[in-house]
């Protein structure tokens, strides 16, 4: 009897769930002070690389969430936000739709592409996932190259956008004073937007998908379309960030579409830690930091950073967002919970 | 459900190239009944289970839950309809805390009562946290909540106590008489340990190399000469 009588319970832990409210507090409170950054006198090539760093933490959590909700580890994301960024060049070339229109329709039009694509893409998982992302997404970056005539191949193009968009002077998105507030509003929307998908009945389907999908289906659920939505949701946010890169930068090259751009992410995302919502995002805050450090001292700065991952995969198994959960757990009096 | 059963099957066949693992088998349980599913290593029991669920390819044979015949629905519509099952191998959602996944599995089923069922099974103080966090025994137990959530017309049970000491299973099987009582339960329910068989199912079917050997109550069973040779052993009789 003793064991449904007297379940075993190893040591007092506390529960996920619990505690929320603290890092709610943070979690704000890291919003509002990103907000006042442009205000506090900070040096200008410091603000732009903050504002680079946090287009970059778009990607990276788009990506960072497809693994944390669904176990797939993209190679193909660069197709989304390079996409989205050389659609909007594409559309700003070849149409005279507002640059409105084509600031909102590029990043819906990189979705619809990406539903499709995910219904072929989640017919996999795992390595085969991975693999056939990438040469997806390589596919996309070879047309654009060998396609001059559409794109003007490893050149580029510069996107002549209206001096004026939604009412704003061009150089509000051009400048890293301003544009930073609009980045980081975005992706703290977007960050706000995922943590509450996660945490919603949905967020639990997803993770029981990931987990055991055979249950899941005994379980009386569908499968697939729930994949479908986070990988849409994923490629949506992915396309927001090519989105604001294009807004900012006023140019597009094919390293945007390249795949060393979705490995960057993926890396930055495993440096963050995919445990939570929020992680990646600070994972591409510290990469970018450290690699523009890294630059000053030395041209072999990718030998820094990868230095730096080896150390963060063997010293943190759950990234730097995990040690800092765990930080503040400890100090927050959770454990007692 | 004129003639009174809640599970009807008939002619389940499962062959595997060139090897027939189920081979027409047929039963009927009562509306109610516990039916133990015995039989050596191998016999096809899991089989059995995953034919009348619908898992795998070309399942053979039909089956009627409740009168209604199931046989073409998948195996999600099965369980809309109230066919619930457990697998043998502990099979759960180790990144869900124990509510989330107990809730996730009664949204589907027309009565949630999931905080009964986690009280039921003595799982009321460890249910917040991460299934992968608890004891193998509390394991088994939210893999067997999985099931029993909802309500289910029909359960059916691959060796629920796996694992766990004689002591745990027979209180696992000594609780799962009293639900089936309360919540008027029908399950099949496979076991490896007599001992268990014997104190909860009403009747039994005897599986030996994909066919059925013999259908009856425990006793009758137990001095079969033929059960007894192929499965039980001397021991036993
Ligand atoms: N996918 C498969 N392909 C080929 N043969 C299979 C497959 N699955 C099961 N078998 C065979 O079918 C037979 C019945 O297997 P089954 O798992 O139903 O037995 P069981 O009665 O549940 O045994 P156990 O008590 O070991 O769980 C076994 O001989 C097994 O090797
Ligand atoms: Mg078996």
């Amino acid at each position: 009897m003793s064991s449904i009588s007297s379940p075993s319970v190893r040591g007092a832990q506390a529960a996920p769930g619990q505690g929320i409210g603290l890092y709610l507090a943070i979690g704000c409170l890291v919003a509002v002070l990103g907000f006042a950054l442009p205000f506090v006198g900070l040096p200008k090539n410091l603000l732009a690389l903050l504002t680079s760093a946090s287009i970059s933490a778009i990607l990276a959590t788009a990506v960072g969430f497809l693994v944390r909700q669904a176990g797939l580890s993209s190679f193909g994301h660069a197709a989304f936000y390079g996409g989205a960024a050389y659609a909007i060049a594409l559309l700003v070339k070849y149409t005279s739709l507002p640059a409105e229109v084509v600031v909102l329709a590029a990043p819906l039009l990189i979705v619809g592409l990406g539903v499709v694509v995910s219904l072929i893409l989640l017919r996999t998982n795992g390595i085969a996932f991975s693999m056939l992302s990438l040469a997806m997404a390589q596919a996309v970056y070879e047309l654009v190259m060998k396609w001059r005539d559409l794109a003007n191949g490893e050149d580029g193009l510069r996107i002549r956008f209206a001096r004026e968009i939604f009412g704003l002077k061009l150089s509000f998105f051009q400048k890293a004073d301003t544009m930073f507030l609009v980045t980081w509003a975005v992706l703290v929307v977007v960050i706000a937007i995922l943590v509450l998908v996660s945490r919603s009945n949905f967020g639990t389907l997803t993770i029981a998908i990931k987990n055991n999908e055979e249950r899941a289906r005994f379980l009386g659920y569908r499968t697939l379309w729930p994949r479908v939505v986070i990988l849409a949701l994923s490629a949506l946010i992915a396309a927001l960030g090519g989105t604001l890169f294009a807004l900012y930068n006023g140019y597009v090259t094919p390293s945007l579409l390249h795949w060393t751009l979705s490995g960057e992410a993926l890396i930055i995302a495993i440096i963050g830690g995919t445990r939570s919502v929020w992680a990646p995002a600070v994972g591409a805050f510290v990469f970018v930091i450290l690699r523009d450090v890294a630059g000053n001292y030395t041209t072999h700065w990718q030998s820094i950073v990868g230095l730096v991952l080896i150390a963060v995969v063997l010293t943190l198994p759950n990234g730097i967002g995990g040690a800092l959960t765990a930080f503040t757990n400890r100090f927050g009096g959770r454990q007692n919970g | 459900m004129a003639d009174g059963y809640m599970l009807e099957a008939r002619g389940l066949t499962r062959r595997y190239a060139g090897f027939t693992a189920l081979n027409n088998v047929s039963f009927a349980l009562r509306e109610g009944e516990i039916r133990g599913l015995i039989g050596s290593n191998g016999a096809g029991k899991s089989t059995c289970m995953d034919v009348l669920t619908g898992r795998g390819k070309n399942p053979i044979g039909t089956v009627r839950l409740g009168g209604e015949d199931i046989s073409k629905l998948s195996q999600r519509e099965r369980r809309a309809k109230g066919l619930s099952r457990s697998f043998q191998k502990t099979s759960i959602f180790p990144d869900l805390t124990i509510r989330e996944q107990v809730r996730l599995a009664a949204r589907n089923a027309e009565l949630d009562n999931s905080e009964e069922v986690i009280s039921e099974l003595a799982l009321s103080s460890i249910a917040d946290r991460l299934a992968s966090d608890v004891s193998y025994g509390d394991q088994r137990r939210v893999d067997l909540a999985l099931a029993l959530v909802g309500r289910p017309k029909l359960l059916l049970l691959d060796e629920p106590a796996a694992g766990l000491t004689v002591e745990e299973s027979l209180s696992m099987a000594r609780m799962l008489r009293d639900l089936s009582e309360r919540w008027k339960l029908t399950v099949m329910l496979v076991e490896h340990d007599m001992e268990v068989i014997f104190a909860i199912c009403d009747r039994l079917t005897v599986l030996h190399l994909g066919e059925v050997l013999t259908e009856g109550d425990p006793e009758s069973v137990r001095s079969n000469p033929e059960v007894i040779r192929a499965y039980l052993g001397s021991s036993f009789a």
